[in-house]
């Protein structure tokens, strides 16, 4: 049977390298974002699909939309994480407490959105997407969500080439387990989209 | 630690099968179990701002590049490059599928629908779904019944021009269906997610 299926893994190490947590679990987490993406990109119309800060805005057609390919330091797209623990709600349309990039209090840095490329391997076809998070905060932080935000385009004005660039939450989950990253450690958080037999 | 828990994003269609006088002649649904490489392709290609190659319906493998026409399938009157289709194929799914198996043409030939403009709805929330639907109705015009249609499935445009499409899902009927002329087959694909 061919249905999407989407896989999360976790992997906590600490400062030296060593594995201290590794969770894999089938995803809680598509949002009511993501099913609006693939109706405009299907069928096309009009739709206003909420940002991350929760206003609707209107989705206009861009090369640029659901693309989460974000480069390193840049917390606004791709694999996200958080620290809350709140239950996933198709509604939802954020982290519940997104962890900021950087390098201070609470803060972890981001770095570069890596892709699988998409492998058939019948019965399944899948492609992966994956980011490593540094913690170099100088304590533990206790992360608890992970998500991933996709570019969203928005017109503005009589000319046709001027966009504001904004960021939709199509995926959140929150972890079994939560998962406490040492100062110096990392977490990898690795998506996998896959459609099955 | 491994836990499994229950599929988020599901694809659900209905067949409906009418006469001329719009009498429901037969009706089908249930979970589609149909989506194929080249859907998911384009999802990495979208997500990753980058190209694929990707089979077309041709059975031709086209370099892909992002673009806001990858995915689209809202095609009008007598378009049947993208949209969905129906066909007379038998072959079971495989993920390698790159076009319907006996897709049928357009017209009023033998075998031939006239394809009416896709339909869809807008994406609703009924928690813990959100889900929509697209549609398309074939009107059969042809001078006689078409009989042994047993798949239905969906194209996809990957590139506008030169236009390039592939197949986004195709599923295999559990018997064959058949379209009186004057009557008309309604396909409709419901593409639903649950938090």
């Amino acid at each position: 049977m061919k249905i999407p299926e989407l896989w999360y893994s976790v992997v906590v190490k600490d400062r030296h390298g060593k594995v201290i947590f590794r969770e894999r679990r089938r995803a809680h987490s598509f949002l009511k974002q993501w099913n609006q993406f693939i109706w405009f990109f299907h069928f096309g119309g009009t739709i206003s699909p909420k940002i991350t800060t929760g206003a609707p805005t209107r989705l206009d057609s861009h090369d640029n939309n659901f693309r989460m390919n974000a480069g390193e330091g840049d917390a606004s797209l791709g694999i996200v994480i958080g620290t809350d623990n709140t239950p996933v709600a198709i509604d939802d349309y954020a982290m519940g407490a997104q962890i900021a990039e950087g390098f201070g209090t609470g803060q972890m840095h981001h770095l570069v959105n890596t892709f699988g490329a998409p492998v058939i391997s019948p019965p399944s076809c899948g492609y992966s997407i994956s980011r490593i998070i540094v913690n170099n905060s100088g304590g533990l932080i206790t992360v608890r969500e992970s998500g991933i935000y996709h570019q969203h385009s928005y017109r503005y004005g009589p000319v046709a080439y001027n966009f504001y660039f904004y960021f939709s939450c199509g995926v959140r989950d929150v972890f079994t387990t939560p998962q406490d990253v040492p100062d110096g450690g990392s977490i990898t958080v690795n998506y996998t989209l896959q459609v099955t037999e | 630690m491994t836990e499994k828990m229950k599929l988020k994003e599901r694809l659900f269609y209905e067949v409906v099968v009418r006469d001329r006088h719009g009498k429901i002649l037969e009706r089908i649904t249930t979970l589609s179990r149909s989506y194929v490489s080249a859907w998911n392709q384009c999802l990495y290609v979208l997500n990753r701002h980058t190209s694929c190659p990707i089979v077309d319906t041709g059975g031709v493998s086209r370099s892909v590049l992002y673009s806001s026409s990858v995915l689209r399938a809202n095609a009008g009157v007598g378009e049947i490059d993208h949209g969905i289709r129906v066909g007379k194929g038998t072959t079971p799914i495989t993920i390698n599928d790159y076009a319907l198996e006996a897709p049928c043409g357009e017209g009023m030939g033998i075998d031939q629908f006239l394809h009416q403009a896709m339909a869809a709805s807008s994406p609703a929330v009924v928690a813990p779904d959100c889900s929509f639907w697209i549609r398309r109705v074939l009107v059969n015009n042809s001078g006689s019944t078409i009989s042994g249609i047993r798949e239905i499935g969906c194209y996809v445009m990957t590139k506008y021009s030169p236009r390039y499409c592939a197949l986004g899902y195709r599923d295999v009927l559990p018997g064959s269906v058949s379209v009186p002329d004057g009557g008309s087959i309604t396909v409709t694909y419901t593409l639903k997610v649950t938090a």
